[in-house]
């Protein structure tokens, strides 16, 4: 089966490229452009009529949006999740959701403060989305300590791979340091995201798509 | 859905909720509906967190435990089922998929945004999120016009029922109903979508759902408060 993802580094297909690595699927790289006009290409268009990626080319045609790959793949070839027939999917698929239109969004808004209201707004949007995810980390913090989810370990780690990416950012890209985010009032969600991002399959995106050595827990720091 | 499960939706009626309300009379699963009283602050009682941490509805809860965000929602009951939405082995599955999270995350937030746009922007920017929202949502329906139009896809169609139909029902109900002018939506430049919504509004179970949730007699394609 030839799978296609079309990806930049550091984009949210490094999501989706360690899912990739952790299964051990063959799969290909169609590198994009953003400023050779890539996105707004008709044949890309096809591929995603929405302009963005991830998308990812198989069989069946295209797929997009991070979630929906995800399970995709999961769905194909098992352990980055929960299976269809496991009690935890239940669990599972609510905060893969949770962290798809709601996480995934407030670090979107922290690093472009300025596309939701307008440039005058952004440096309001920016304080806004930093409190927002403060109390998001929270939720994911607690429900750590209390159930200790599988689906939050290397054993299944497609959920932990999308947060580390998304945390990854929020700390490293806002400009003004003081509206950063910061793993340290959230110890539980450290530990997991600090066993994934030592797994083999991360280290060796860690390499291709150039994250440094500690992607997920110290983004600023890498060499 | 074999064993057969023991199902309660908690709800609000013309909430999100509404939408998996929908679905499950599709299905004909027989549940048991826990009305949230969210203006006494139902949604923030500690019963309700260990529901659902994050204090939303809806959340439905199952012998597997409870299970909330409408998308979740949507597709665990697709999935226990095999109705209303390609299984894991269909070929249209990674459509679905795809269509189904682009509704959450693009069309439904851009909802949000339009109904409550001082969530994101702060009070004084309520007028640029709300004209960018706008124009999202123009886009986004858009793209699901042209997706109609061009793929007829069975998942989201005038000759079958499916949870996204009842999904963007729904949403497309608020956005005509709700917003302020100029921003109320019109569904004249979507006729694609309006005959799959027609279609939907019309079923059996989306009238009993009209008339639980006292939605009128055309909540998708001509809603009324």
């Amino acid at each position: 089966m030839t799978l296609t993802l079309y990806h930049i580094p550091d984009w949210a297909s490094s999501i989706i490229r360690l899912a990739l690595e952790e299964l051990g699927q063959p799969y290909q790289i169609k590198p994009m452009d953003w400023d050779a006009g890539d996105f707004d290409a008709p044949a890309f268009r096809l591929v995603n009529p929405l302009g963005l990626i991830p998308a990812l080319g198989t069989p069946d045609g295209p797929i997009f949006e991070t979630a929906a790959i995800i399970l995709w793949l999961n769905a194909r070839y098992e352990g980055l999740a929960p299976g269809l027939q496991e009690p935890e999917r239940a669990a599972f698929l609510s905060w893969l959701m949770f962290v798809s239109n709601t996480v995934h969004p407030t670090v979107m808004a922290m690093i472009h403060p300025d596309r939701p209201a307008g440039p005058a707004a952004a440096d309001q949007m920016a304080r806004m989305a930093l409190d927002s995810l403060n109390e998001q980390a929270a939720h994911l913090e607690t429900l750590i300590t209390t159930r200790a989810p599988r689906w939050l370990t290397t054993a299944q780690p497609a959920l932990g791979h999308y947060l580390g990416i998304l945390l990854r950012w929020a700390a490293c890209l806002p400009q003004d340091p003081a509206l950063r985010f910061s793993l340290a009032p959230f110890p539980a969600l450290h530990a997991v995201l600090a066993a994934q991002e030592q797994s083999p399959a991360a280290c060796r995106v860690a390499q291709t798509d150039d994250l440094g050595p500690t992607p997920f827990t110290s983004p600023g720091i890498s060499e | 859905m074999t064993p057969p499960m023991t199902l309660t939706l908690h709800h609000a009626p013309d909430f999100a909720s509404t939408i998996v309300r929908l679905a499950l009379e599709e299905l004909e699963l027989p549940h048991t509906i826990a009305l949230a009283d969210i203006d006494s602050g139902a949604l923030a009682s500690p019963d309700y967190r260990r529901v659902n941490p994050v204090g939303l509805i809806p959340a439905l809860e199952t012998d597997d435990g409870p299970i909330f965000e409408t998308a979740a929602i949507l597709l665990w009951l697709v999935d226990r089922t095999g109705r209303l939405g390609p299984g894991p082995n269909d070929p249209d599955r990674g459509a679905f998929l795809s269509w189904l999270f682009f509704s959450s995350n693009a069309l439904h937030q851009a909802a949000l945004t339009m109904f409550y746009p001082h969530r994101p922007a702060g009070e004084g920017n309520s007028d640029a999120a709300r004209a960018a929202a706008h124009d999202h949502i123009i886009a986004r329906l858009g793209l699901i016009e042209a997706l109609i139009a061009a793929h007829h896809p069975r998942w989201l169609s005038a000759n079958e029922p499916g949870v996204l139909g009842y999904y963007i029902g729904i949403l497309v109900r608020w956005l005509v109903m709700l917003p302020p002018a100029p921003y109320t939506l019109g569904l004249d430049r979507f006729p694609q979508l309006r005959s799959v919504l027609a279609a939907h509004e019309t079923r059996a179970a989306a009238l009993r759902v009209a008339k639980a949730d006292g939605l009128g007699p055309t909540p998708f394609t001509n809603p009324r408060v």
